[in-house]
């Protein structure tokens, strides 16, 4: 194989003036961060809401959150990235549409938006798997002591729904921070971005992309460590 | 019997019910001529050997021996935990062991060069829950292992398979799947499809305790029948009816040891330990 | 609102949009699907198969593949997969691999890690004494993961196999990132030339969803039928 290795590549000035190759993938690493965890501010409250309101009763609110799962999770991301960048503001009345394609730093702010969206619908499904996970009695216990609809969730369902899912959550979380990659594609200069310009400004593609290779992997083990820990704090003594 | 290398006893030999059975063994009453425990005639078909086993740190069997004869009925009893299952299972190497040697048919099953599969291919088991396939159909599970692993013609095994599926009166049912048959027709199933195969012995890992009630005799009745007709078999078993009935000899065991091992007359007649006393008086108390 | 727009461009370009960017997008996913598979069941059985060296070859490939974005995952393939084949050939340079194959080398071995996953649950659902059992008919281990195992594997992990090559579907879209013409690579190149972009992509998002909504529909409907009796 004919690859010039360069290890010492990323103590170099990037073209961009702003300092090394290494200084661009840590800038690309903290959008990926601040993209990954606004966005999950959406998924999370979003998708709890769509979650519950597939276990309510009421046939109407079921159909609403049916029908968001289902329009979310039919789509491709990348689709679905670039119906928020280019098609929305087009469809909008013409003052709102010309303010979005004015907005400083549109594309982190549409991929979270995107993002949290998308993602929302994962974490619905897992809410209200969740939820229906519990005995049915402990609903029924909740009513029984009075509790409105709103506080029966609120104290009993999902308390100990968000204990069940913990794991599957975690996944969707790291599923959330790999797809901000795909925001690559509206001009958001995250990890995966910043790994393809240093390759294409540089040529050292391998060092590129074993460096963003192993931010990745790093996050990851983070993200487990700290949701095994989260779930050890949480864990309610007696059960399980 | 065709195209098996091995040489089986007559006695193995699955023939069809009213043909004449081997009158040494089965429902022999004479206690005279019953061969003393331990001490069978000629090579044992299975020869058990100082054998222990851990799980870890836990010591599941400990120092076990016994033997059993060709054509001799066995059937190994205690309460639950006491390592029976997992004795039985060693024999065919479904369980590994850490100490002691267990021969098979003149084969060490502990032995690096032993071929395990043909091993088993002649050694018939019969599981507590069955194990039938769900995805093949009766006939399917019937012949699989004989096509696969015996290498017969597919006309032949199936022959064999329906044969025998007559025998344990379950023909009408050949190409149905396990899920649609009862428990007590799965088993019988089963032993169908293990004798399928011309084994010289034949190991039962409490064939009726996953069982309703009403099923449990039509599964004891084909055992039975194999007894009588001189099948070498070791059960484990809590059927104290069926020792009675058939078994040659009975081996308590009980915390991972054979804490008894008697001929069914002694066993039944004035158990020696303390601790077979009281299991028997506590089976038997119903 | 869509009255300054023009969706005849789409009716204009559906031979396109269908004949080559459609035919793309399927052929892609039914053959990465079908090969991931494969490598995925490969992959759940050495993990499974308690071999010390290759049960963790198999983690750590798994678990690489699981951590990493697809989108990094396909520049990897797409610089890697010229100087393997100039390896694996002896060659002295990196040598040219049709932008097809590249796609599906990588979505092969990204997918396989969560195909594995898949088949590593399909086949630790299997009850221990249906093994037992075919040891005990003297089968091989190779007899019995063939006759008894991955046969009843298969069947139960159906639905959620089908599931993921859902997902896969929808993800070979990300091929836009190296400018394939995919269904979505197809519909994105009309939008480019006729700066119909908006017309372009909600067209290219009602079909996604058209064929993404009817095939889980099927899913589910299989997932009631194929349970098996027990």
């Amino acid at each position: 194989m004919n690859y010039n290795w360069n290890w010492g590549i990323f103590f170099e000035p990037s073209p961009e003036g702003t300092g090394t190759y290494a200084d661009m993938l840590l800038s690309g690493l903290v959008w990926t961060i601040a993209t990954a965890l606004s966005s999950w501010v959406i998924a999370f409250f979003l998708g709890s809401l769509v979650g519950v309101m597939r276990t309510l009763p009421s046939k109407a609110a079921n159909a609403v959150g049916t029908a968001y799962v289902e329009l979310f999770r039919n789509i491709p991301l990348l689709v679905q990235m670039f119906l928020w960048y280019f098609v929305l503001p087009e469809v909008l009345p013409q003052s709102w549409g010309n303010a979005l394609k004015q907005l400083p730093n549109a594309p982190f702010y549409t991929g979270v938006v995107c993002l949290g969206f998308f993602t929302a619908s994962r974490v619905a499904e897992q809410v209200r798997a969740g939820i229906q996970s519990l005995p049915r009695g402990q609903g029924l216990a909740g009513t029984a002591m009075g509790f409105t609809v709103y506080q029966t969730y609120r104290y009993v369902l999902l308390p100990n729904a968000y204990r069940v899912i913990l794991p599957p959550m975690t996944s969707e979380f790291l599923n959330n921070l790999k797809n901000t990659s795909v925001a690559l594609t509206i001009g958001l200069l995250e990890l995966t971005a910043r790994a393809r310009s240093m390759q294409e400004f540089s040529f050292q593609v391998f060092e590129a992309f074993t460096a963003a290779t192993i931010l990745y992997v790093l996050i990851n083990l983070f993200v487990i460590v700290l949701a095994s820990l989260l779930e050890r704090s949480v864990a309610v003594p007696g059960q399980r | 019997m065709t195209s098996t290398p091995m040489p089986a006893p007559t006695a193995t030999t699955p023939v069809a019910p009213g043909s004449v059975a081997p009158s040494d063994s089965g429902l022999q009453s004479g206690p005279l001529t019953s061969p003393p425990p331990r001490i069978a005639t000629g090579t044992p078909m299975i020869a058990i050997d100082n054998v222990s086993k851990w799980y870890g740190d836990f010591q599941v069997l400990t120092n076990c021996t016994t033997q059993v004869a060709k054509g001799e009925v066995v059937v190994v009893c205690g309460p639950s935990g006491s390592g029976k299952s997992t004795l039985i299972k060693c024999v065919n190497a479904l369980e590994p062991i850490q100490k002691g040697q267990i021969t098979v048919n003149d084969t060490k099953v502990v032995d690096k060069a032993t071929d395990l599969p043909k091993l088993r291919s002649r050694v018939g088991m019969v599981f507590q829950h069955f194990e039938l396939f769900p995805h093949l159909s009766i006939t399917e599970n019937l012949t699989v292992a004989q096509r696969k692993v015996l290498k017969r013609p597919a006309e032949e095994a199936k022959k064999k398979g329906m044969d025998l599926l007559a025998r344990v009166g379950l023909s009408a049912h050949a190409d149905k799947y396990p899920g649609q048959l009862s428990g007590g027709q799965q088993q019988r199933v089963a032993i169908a499809r293990a004798l399928a195969m011309n084994p010289v012995v034949m190991l039962f890992d409490e064939p009726t305790s996953a069982l309703d009630p009403e099923m449990v005799g039509e599964v004891l009745d084909v055992m039975v029948e194999l007894a009588k007709e001189g099948m070498t078999m070791m059960v484990v078993t809590h059927e104290m009816g069926f020792a009675r009935k058939v078994a040659d000899r009975v081996i308590f065991m009980d915390r991972g040891e054979i804490v008894e091992d008697a001929r069914k007359e002694d066993f039944f007649g004035q158990p020696r330990s303390e601790r077979a006393q009281q299991f028997l008086s506590k089976i038997l108390q119903h | 609102m869509f009255s300054n727009f023009d969706f005849g461009v789409v009716f204009g370009s559906l031979p396109y949009l269908f004949g080559t960017g459609m035919v793309f997008t399927v052929t892609l996913t039914a053959l990465a699907a079908g090969m991931g598979v494969v490598l995925g069941t490969l992959l759940a059985m050495a993990r499974l198969s308690g071999v010390p060296g290759l049960k963790h070859v198999a983690k750590v490939y798994v678990e690489l593949m699981r951590s990493l974005p697809l989108v990094l995952v396909i520049f990897w393939f797409y610089f890697l997969v010229p100087y393997i084949g100039a390896y694996l050939t002896g060659a002295s340079r990196p040598i040219q691999v049709g932008a097809f194959s590249s796609a599906l080398i990588t979505f092969t071995l990204f997918e396989a890690a969560y195909f594995s996953e898949i088949m590593r649950a399909g086949i630790q659902s299997i009850p221990k004494g249906q093994t037992g059992a075919a040891y005990a008919l003297g089968m091989t281990y190779a007899q019995t993961m063939i006759t008894v195992v991955l046969p009843q594997a298969f069947r139960n992990m159906l639905p959620l196999l089908l599931t993921q090559t859902i997902v896969l579907f929808q993800d070979t879209s990300l091929v836009y990132v190296l400018s394939l013409t995919d269904f979505l690579g197809a519909a994105s190149k009309v939008a480019q030339r006729d700066g119909r972009l908006v017309e372009m992509y909600l067209f290219a998002a009602v079909v996604y969803f058209a064929v993404c909504f009817s095939a889980s529909f099927l899913v589910r409907r299989l997932q009631r039928r194929v349970a098996i009796i027990r």
